[in-house]
């Protein structure tokens, strides 16, 4: 069963388009999330979800019901705020019962579920308290309690985790997970945080200027992004774009962008082969790269290159390596275990062996130099920029 | 212990300079404020001669605040300052809401019109009303003009024109304070109400009237107590008929034979009255703010 039907949504603010023709379904029960940079739409779509925008076109379904029009206080549908918006001059009993107390529920009826709901979300002996006398985490829960006692078809959480520190993030995503499985309503999740979005979601969307790019579950996304923009901006990866030179079975010669022409073993089940002379991206996660000091054994699946160690970035959990090819620089994760490919750890200036499966290639059609602007460049990957600065 | 009596040095050091530091402010109120109101003090305990007091001593002036007849000024004094407090919230609320919620530079704009009337004399201003609501005024041409109405409205001289020209001056004394509380709320709040199933109506009932409790408070001090006082608006736009406190004071000294200590007892019963209204206000403002502290 489908809850959030969205046909064609498109919101103008001005001559600007927040949101630009979406269509999407969220199916009942699913925890699905838009994910996007600042100013991608994300929370206008939100917003339109909520009632607190209408669309410029469009129309937004709740289940069967059209909700396009409608306002928020006519909606099954309950929004967690950004700065959790909690009412400073009331307790949090209150806070949470202002919903009940709208419906004009019965008060005793009203005492145990605002008791039910407090103990959902672990603060049931602070109802007392005011806003101003909780912490970041605690009004956090108290917003979720506020938003659930409604019994709401959806729930919209509008970067709820943003004004968190990072291990109170982590506990919160946990903790929210748990509380989508104990109410299994749908929750509909805004963020900017591409670690958040994939560990909570069952789908997600990726916008970027008021269009979503692509929509599926994380791995899907992470593993086979559709676009330049989708790989650029889940996770970190090495872009390597060049022209198709010739098209074998099993691997493809491209000429590189450097000059240099590289050969390449890729996955032979494209969806769509690329067609010879045409102008190709090819996506690496760092992660995807193994680094070693002596060559690996030639086999069939494996793609290797040999270069040296520009620098080192130690990250505890990982080490970032990159590494120059040629003229070209990968970006290589490594992690610490304690069973190295030789005794010595890398070191500058070393030269090494970088390989991978063939099947972590990952082809997109179109040019990253041409579709990232600069600075999504020069944070997504120095490789492409160190390109792009060559080839103007 | 040493702790605590080092402390104890520190706040004695503190409190003397801050003794001295405020010397000037005390002698300035005990010169200006506290001597006059002393000699009021005593003035009403005199006897009343034709043009000055016999210091003779003399509870009269007290009996006759409260059997003189004197009891309907008041009443129309608290009438009036209720009424203009009222006219002053209501008008004033939307217009404190609207600038609060506009763009920086409009906000701005709006309140420098707030504040240009204060830069006018506020007799010419009155005056200025006397001539817009006048039998043959600006407001009964127009309306005339207009065909809306065949005869001219008498409006000038009466109640209402003290009430309207009261609201006029005090109205700025009322968006100011609560301006300044509605421009720190967070209307996000309000689309949390509504989020949560309150209506607009409910929404400003249930959040934006409660967060703006400080600003009502301070507004509705700001203008009420001027108003228990006012003698130039009624003296300028009202009638005879309805004669106000500050009027009766005034009268009290102006015309012969005077009654001084019957102006004094008259304006310490209304000072009286004043401290009373406040100590209730406070106490309502207390029980708001202690709601907060059970915890």
């Amino acid at each position: 069963m489908e809850d959030i039907i969205l046909e064609n949504v498109s919101k103008d603010f001005g001559s600007f388009t927040a949101v630009d023709g979406v269509s999407l379904t969220i199916k009942s029960g699913e925890l699905f999330s838009f994910l996007g940079p600042s100013g991608c739409g994300k929370t206008t779509l939100l917003r339109m979800i909520a009632g607190f925008e209408t669309p410029t076109s469009g129309t937004i379904r709740l289940g069967n019901q059209e909700i396009t029009d409608l306002p928020p206080y006519k909606r099954e549908v309950n929004t967690i705020f950004q700065n959790y918006s909690l009412f400073p001059h009331m307790t949090l009993f209150d806070n949470v019962a202002f919903g009940l107390r709208i419906k004009k529920i019965p008060k005793a009826e009203i005492k145990d579920r605002v008791r039910e709901m407090m103990t959902l979300v672990k603060m049931e002996d602070q109802a007392h308290k005011f806003p101003d006398q909780i912490s970041g985490g605690q009004k956090q829960r108290i917003a979720i309690a506020r938003a659930l006692i409604n019994k709401p078809r959806v729930l919209l959480l509008d970067e709820p985790l943003a004004a968190l520190d990072l291990k109170l993030r982590q506990h919160m995503l946990i903790e929210l997970m748990n509380i989508h499985d104990a109410v299994g309503i749908t929750f509909i999740y805004v963020t900017h945080d591409q670690g958040e979005a994939m560990g909570i979601s069952d789908r997600l969307a990726v916008m970027n200027l008021g269009k979503i790019v692509q929509e599926g579950p994380p791995d899907d996304i992470y593993e086979r992004p559709a676009s330049i923009f989708a790989a650029y901006f889940i996770g970190e990866t090495n872009f390597i774009t060049g022209q198709v030179k010739a098209l074998y079975e099993d691997y493809l010669e491209l000429s590189c962008d450097d000059g240099t022409g590289q050969s390449f073993e890729i996955d032979s089940s494209f969806q769509r082969p690329p067609v010879v002379g045409s102008r190709v991206t090819f996506s690496l996660r760092p992660e995807k790269i193994a680094i070693s000091r002596n060559k690996p054994r030639a086999q069939d699946d494996i793609n290797m290159l040999k270069g040296q160690i520009e620098d080192i970035l130690y990250l505890g959990s990982h080490t970032q390596y990159i590494v120059r090819v040629g003229k070209l620089k990968f970006r290589v994760f490594s992690q610490h275990k304690r069973v190295y490919f030789d005794d010595k750890a890398l070191d500058w200036e070393e030269k090494v062996w970088l390989f991978w499966h063939d099947t972590d290639t990952w082809m997109i059609e179109g040019d990253a130099l041409e579709e990232l602007t600069e600075a999504q460049l020069s944070e997504g990957g120095q490789l492409s920029r160190a390109l792009k600065r060559r080839g103007s | 212990m040493k702790a605590k009596s080092r402390r104890t040095v520190l706040q004695k050091r503190n409190n003397l300079s801050s003794w001295l530091l405020s010397l000037p402010t005390i002698l300035w109120l005990l010169c200006f404020f506290l001597i006059p109101y002393l000699i009021v003090i005593i003035y009403s305990f005199l006897t009343p001669d034709i043009y000055d007091v016999k210091f003779e001593f003399s509870l009269a002036a007290y009996r006759q605040v409260f059997t003189g007849g004197y009891l309907r000024p008041f009443f129309l004094s608290f009438k009036l300052a209720i009424y203009t407090t009222l006219g002053c919230l209501l008008l004033g609320f939307p217009v404190a809401y609207y600038i609060a919620r506009a763009n920086e530079k409009l906000k701005n704009t709006l309140l420098i019109f707030i504040i240009i009337p204060f830069w006018t004399n506020l007799i010419i201003r009155i005056f200025s009303w006397r001539i817009f609501l006048a039998h043959s005024g600006v407001l009964n041409a127009t309306l005339m003009n207009m065909g809306l109405i065949s005869q001219p409205l008498e409006i000038l001289r009466t109640d209402l024109a003290v009430v309207l020209v009261m609201v006029y001056v005090y109205l700025p004394y009322m968006i100011l304070p609560l301006y300044s509380v509605l421009e720190k709320l967070d209307f996000t709040l309000l689309n949390a109400a509504m989020d949560l199933g309150a209506n607009e109506v409910k929404a400003f009932f249930s959040i934006t009237l409660p967060l703006a409790v400080e600003g009502i408070f301070a507004g509705t001090l700001l203008v009420f107590i001027p108003a228990l006082g006012a003698y130039l608006i009624p003296q300028l736009v009202g009638n005879q008929r309805s004669l106000y406190v500050g009027q009766v004071i005034t009268y009290k000294i102006k015309n012969i034979p005077r009654n001084w200590p019957m102006a004094s007892a008259l304006s310490l019963t209304l000072l009286l009255l004043v401290a009373l209204m406040l100590l209730i206000m406070y106490g309502l403002y207390r029980r708001h703010v202690a709601r907060r502290q059970v915890s």
